[in-house]
């Protein structure tokens, strides 16, 4: 392997030598290479096995579109499998790998694939693999994931930064060649928001790689030069090392920025990838066009590459393509090849055209072969010879390297993202952008237009139109002349050639050829979806940016219609593979969700607290004591001691709502299904709040501070849904009521403090006097506490059954009149509880929450019948919880469930058999929806909505855990287990 | 007595800083939310004359929604007062502690903005004084630009730390 790299020329930096490595051996190339260029520089051309018969593969573009020269690269956590050697940048170190080779890329053992091949046609695994069905996951799925295949991901975590962001402009232009420069520039100078995306690492795409020159100036050098101007005008942002993926509604492109992917190692606090979502007012499609392969034999042995690709190589990166080389084309562009490899020195064995009278401005000196094709290409693991058939006649000759060009086709992904379909143009016979495209305009290559000069002009005229569009005095910028433009002509169109006897390959990457094609017409799957999935074609990574046009020219062909008529299969995003990570952004790990937090969270760490996520909240489940062997024995003494002396609980989560306005307690009276016009000032009562559907959807007390100001609060999980619910109802419902809703959650640390000694140690902080007269059960008012330092309100309601007083306090202050109750309640013995305690504790009292506000109960179901007004001309779920379904006897009812045994338990979740029915779906009568055990009743209890459950207490039953095969023998009773009198609560 | 001094709810977060973006918490001052009536469209009598008198600064959160903010807190009384102040065209409630305002300033503040909120943020679409109701990442804020430079992030009190810590991270790449 000697060096093909040409002594000057090219845009590498030859000062800047970097070391490389593909497949350990080591390797240079120079600042501005690619990894593929740099590959072929160094005269490497075999650089990939194919994905089914493992044969060996060169690199066949200079681009995105890339089906062969897919690597390995990187190591550990950052391990890029498929990485196309033709879009990554060389950087010093890289160290690359080939794929799909075993055990080297020379010798390969699944090359015998190959000689299979007759027998691995398409639909051979559909036909082979039916049966015995038990074999597909067990033998056949792994057999063949692990022969056919790509590189392989990494078990190990990234350890890279992502980010999201959005930007906003009101042209967006994707592409920096010389369309996308020229609109650019066009609208830019007349002050638009300009937003320039290109994938490569310097904009200039084709002109890059050209030789024509731009009012005197080189092509590259012009492009230096626009995106010089473009870099330095405020109102534009130019950026390279971005992919445009997809084209969204509202007109918001998705586009990903390798910000640090050309770097060994990238800095740690800037992102690797950066996803970009751009809202653009207008957008320009400067894409250009994607060379068409041709199909004949051999067409993918290395050494058979691109003709654009091939100049690409030798203009931008100095690169050979070898010492015999033959050009075949079907239109101009082949000659402006011809042109550049003869001004290089290098030899060019023939040019094959299968034209008439193709080539007529060709003033070279290689031998000119008109009406002729390349049947087949012959070598190994590079090329030596191909077979040119001209009339009748077949000639071999020894090349070294082949280019080839079947036309052209318009890149014009994106704007078929949203819906609209490709239009097959005889004219240039290629599938064009849908007609009509809001937001959207193709131009330059993109849109059909040949030549340089003709692209600057269109994208020129296009930058300056839209931006005249949104009002800004623009103009389409002169470039002056083109010297040495050479537009491709419309192709002749070959789709398939006469005379082949190898393998045609249509889709490289997934290695169908002509023959699967065929052979999907022959078998009834001619339809272009159904071929491209009975042959796989155009399903790889690639998603048949190369191979399409052909599988749907050929497909035309055997079923004698045309192109247009085949119709394309759907474009989607993504245009090309977007890594996980861009699209998570930094949304993983600790910052995957936000993390609530409460103002009694530091208090509740510091008293030791076990914290349970809630949603996004973190709650303190328990708060476990040095000696204590499980959470158990920490949550029973909880329980206990709030039943004995007292206990503080962290309720800040609940939802709170404030209501105000004139017309305040009518909405109230109209969400409640319970009566709430006459609330007096200072009280709180519980609600009940239906859907619409009669079902209940939330409950709560809501209290009353002033005339026209309540305090309403949700439970802990619905509190963004009845703030929703209630904003709905204001604005939408009833906007004839004066009402103003704010969700007051967060303003307010709110702690119960709960237990027979509770008054006494309230009464501590709080400045007016806490006796059973004056502040008596449901009392709700604001309150002075710590001789008026500090205001308050203060609620006495109880969700334990106990004595109990909630205390709202302004966040900021919660944490320390949480710890100055803790210290002032020591000697009554009040200790913190959580949620766990809490649960118990309700239970015991029979209070439900959403176990059994399970979005199918009605207030009837839990016992509240009787809350329901009867009174009220309408409510929410009025209407519809008339219906007979909702009052049918047998409908399940709350009831509360002990086993016989206390040694027994059961578990939430588990069913209610009759005493002695069979364990089936049919006997069953309800579930145990809530249960905990009860220190007090000294078993576990549950709640359980249950058939005719409020007609059954006494009743024998069998509580049934059919996941364990568990059988608990127990007894229905009243839904309350403690101070069913309520005796407590009026303490 | 027991210590009542307020707990601020970033207390354990230092402020970020270079040359080209800071980040900092604002004091927990005043927080006021007045919302007016659906009767009263447009403007509320009165509330810019309220803003005025109290030095508070307006931000304009929604339709007949606005916050009163400062970095002073209101004594308890004068609170009370100035909550009924408007009524009965508005009404007010105390936020002084629901919410938690954070700074963020500097050449790049609204290029770290942009990698959370989809509004736009050029001064032509989003001038100073003009406030927008957005996420910030997965978290949802009141965006105000105070000036060319510098906004105001308004956040529930309860997810202060999660969006400081966002912040922080889309801040790294310039600090």
């Amino acid at each position: 392997m000697s060096s093909h790299r040409l002594p000057q020329g090219g845009l590498i930096d030859r000062s800047k030598p970097l070391a490389f490595t593909f497949d350990g051996k080591p390797m240079q190339g120079f600042q501005g290479d690619s990894l593929a260029s740099a590959l072929l520089a160094n005269g490497r051309r075999l650089v990939g096995r194919s994905f089914k018969y493992h044969r060996p593969r060169g690199i066949l573009t200079a681009g995105a579109a890339e089906p062969n020269a897919l690597v390995t690269i990187g190591s550990g956590g950052r391990t890029e499998p498929n990485t196309r050697a033709t879009m990554q940048e060389l950087y010093a170190g890289l160290a690359a790998r080939s794929q799909n080779r075993w055990p080297s890329l020379h010798f390969d053992i699944g090359a015998l694939n190959g000689l299979l091949s007759p027998f691995l046609g398409a639909g051979f695994y559909y036909k082979t693999f039916m049966w015995p069905a038990a074999f597909w996951e067990k033998v056949y799925e792994p057999f063949i994931r692990k022969a056919a295949g790509l590189g392989r991901a990494t078990h190990q975590a990234d350890p890279d930064r992502y980010e999201k962001r959005w930007a906003h402009c009101d042209l967006l232009v994707i592409g920096a060649g010389p369309t996308g420069l020229a609109a650019a520039l066009s609208a830019a100078r007349a002050g638009a928001r300009v937003i320039v995306a290109d994938e490569q690492a310097m904009a200039g795409g084709a002109l890059l790689s050209e030789t024509a020159t731009i009012a005197g100036r080189t092509a590259p050098a012009f492009a230096r030069d626009c995106a010089a101007e473009l870099e330095a005008l405020p109102n534009v942002t130019l950026l390279t090392r971005t992919t445009v993926f997809g084209w969204y509604d509202g007109n918001v492109f998705g586009a990903v920025e390798r910000v640090q992917k050309h770097l060994a190692e990238p800095a740690p606090s800037v992102p690797v990838e950066r996803l970009w979502r751009i809202v653009a007012k207008g957008a320009i499609l400067a894409s250009g066009a994607e060379e068409r392969p041709l199909v004949f034999g051999g067409n993918d042995i290395p050494g058979v590459m691109m003709a654009g690709a091939m100049r690409s190589y030798l203009n931008r990166h100095a690169v050979a393509p070898g010492r015999a080389t033959a050009i075949f084309t079907t239109n101009d562009s082949g000659y402006a090849l011809a042109r550049d490899l003869e001004a290089k020195g290098l030899d060019i064995t023939a040019i094959i055209d299968p034209r008439e009278s193709g080539g007529a401005d060709y003033a070279g000196k290689a031998r000119l072969i008109r009406n002729a094709v390349v049947t087949d290409a012959h070598g190994g693991r590079s090329l030596s010879a191909i077979d040119i058939r001209t009339g009748g006649r077949t000639e071999r000759l020894a090349v070294d390297a082949l280019a080839l060009s079947g036309g052209f086709s318009p890149v014009i992904h994106l704007a078929c993202h949203r819906g609209g379909r490709p239009v097959w143009s005889g004219e240039k016979a290629a599938f064009l952008s849908p007609a009509s495209l809001d937001g959207l305009a193709p131009a330059g290559a993109a849109s059909g237009i040949a030549g340089l000069a003709a692209c600057l002009a269109d994208g020129a005229h296009k930058g300056a139109s839209l931006a005249a569009a949104l009002g800004f005095a623009a103009s389409p910028i002169p470039f002056g002349p083109v010297e040495g433009d050479a537009p491709a002509a419309p192709a002749k169109v070959l789709w398939s050639i006469p005379g082949v006897r190898g393998k045609a390959f249509v889709d490289f990457q997934n290695d169908v050829h002509h023959r699967d094609l065929d052979l999907a017409v022959k078998e009834g799957y001619g339809h272009v979806e159904l071929a491209k999935r009975y042959t796989t074609s155009g399903m790889a990574t690639d998603q048949g940016k190369l191979s399409n046009i052909n599988a749907i020219g050929l497909l035309a062909e055997a079923r004698g219609v045309s192109p247009g008529e085949v119709g394309t299969t759907t474009f989607r995003p993504f245009y090309t593979p977007v890594s996980f990570g861009a699209l998570a952004g930094a949304y993983h790990g600790e910052h995957f969700q936000p993390v609530r937090r409460s103002p009694l969270h530091g208090w509740a760490e510091r008293h030791g607290a076990v914290f349970v996520e809630t949603g996004l909240w973190y709650r303190s489940a328990w708060f476990p004591r040095t000696g204590e062997k499980d959470w158990r024995e920490s949550v029973d003494r909880e329980v206990l001691n709030v039943r004995n002396n007292a206990g503080l609980c962290d309720v800040s989560m609940l939802g709170k709502i404030e209501i105000c306005g004139p017309d305040a307690a009518e909405l109230l009276n109209r969400a409640y299904c319970n009566a709430f016009l006459k609330l007096p000032v200072g009280k709180a009562r519980y609600g009940l709040m239906l859907r619409e559907d009669g079902m209940v959807y939330d409950d709560g007390t809501t209290s009353r501070i002033e005339e026209n100001r309540f305090f309403m609060t949700t439970t802990t999980a619905y509190a963004a849904g009845v703030m929703n619910h209630m904003e709905f109802c204001a604005q939408a419902l009833w906007p004839e009521l004066d009402v103003r809703l704010a969700s007051v959650t967060d303003q307010w640390a709110q702690m119960a403090i709960a237990g027979p000694k509770s008054r006494k140690i309230l009464q501590a902080i709080v400045d007016e006097d806490l006796g059973n007269d004056a502040f008596p059960y449901l009392a709700a008012r604001e309150v002075s506490l710590f001789g008026g330092r500090l205001h308050g309100r203060l609620f006495r309601i109880s969700f334990s059954g106990e004595l109990a007083y909630e205390l709202a306090v302004p966040a900021a202050y919660g944490d320390r009149v949480a710890e100055a109750l803790t210290e002032a309640g020591q000697a009554d013995g009040l200790v913190p509880y959580g949620v766990e305690a809490l649960s118990v504790l309700r239970i015991e009292k029979g209070h439900v929450t959403h176990n059994e506000i399970n979005g199918t109960v009605t207030p009837g179901d839990l016992g509240f019948g009787k809350m329901v007004s009867a009174s009220k001309p309408d409510f929410i779920g009025k209407a519809m919880l008339q219906r007979e379904g909702l009052n049918a006897p047998d409908r399940p009812r709350l009831v509360g469930v002990v086993p016989l045994d206390p040694g027994q338990s059961f578990r939430s979740g588990a069913h209610i058999l009759a005493k002695g029915a069979a364990p089936t779906l049919e006997n069953d009568q309800g579930y145990v929806t809530s249960s905990a055990f009860s220190p007090h009743i000294g078993s576990t209890i549950g709640l359980a909505l249950v058939r005719h459950g409020d007609e059954r207490h006494g009743e024998d039953v069998t509580v049934w855990n059919g996941l364990r095969g568990e059988f608990t023998a127990a007894r229905l009773c009243a839904p309350v287990f403690f101070d069913p009198a309520n005796e407590k609560l009026h303490a | 007595m027991p210590d009542l001094r307020p707990f601020p709810a970033l207390a354990a977060r230092k402020p970020l800083a270079s040359s080209r973006i800071r980040l900092s918490a604002l004091p927990e001052g005043t927080i006021l939310q007045m919302i007016a009536g659906p009767q009263t469209p447009g403007p509320v009598d009165g509330l810019e004359r309220l803003a005025a008198k109290t030095g508070l600064a307006l931000r304009a959160i929604s339709p007949g929604q606005w916050l009163l903010v400062g970095d002073r807190p209101t004594p308890y009384p004068q609170a009370c007062r100035l909550l009924a102040a408007l009524e009965p065209h508005a009404s007010g409630i105390d936020q002084s502690h629901g919410r938690v305002r954070l700074h963020l300033e500097g050449p790049m503040a609204a290029t770290v903005l942009s990698k959370g909120t989809a509004v736009d943020l050029h001064p032509s679409a989003f001038a100073p004084g003009h406030t927008a109701a957005t996420l910030v990442g997965h978290v949802s804020v009141h965006l105000t630009r105070l000036d060319a430079e510098a906004f105001e992030i308004t956040v529930l009190r309860g997810f202060a730390e999660a969006l400081w810590d966002d912040l922080a991270l889309m801040c790294a790449e310039f600090l």
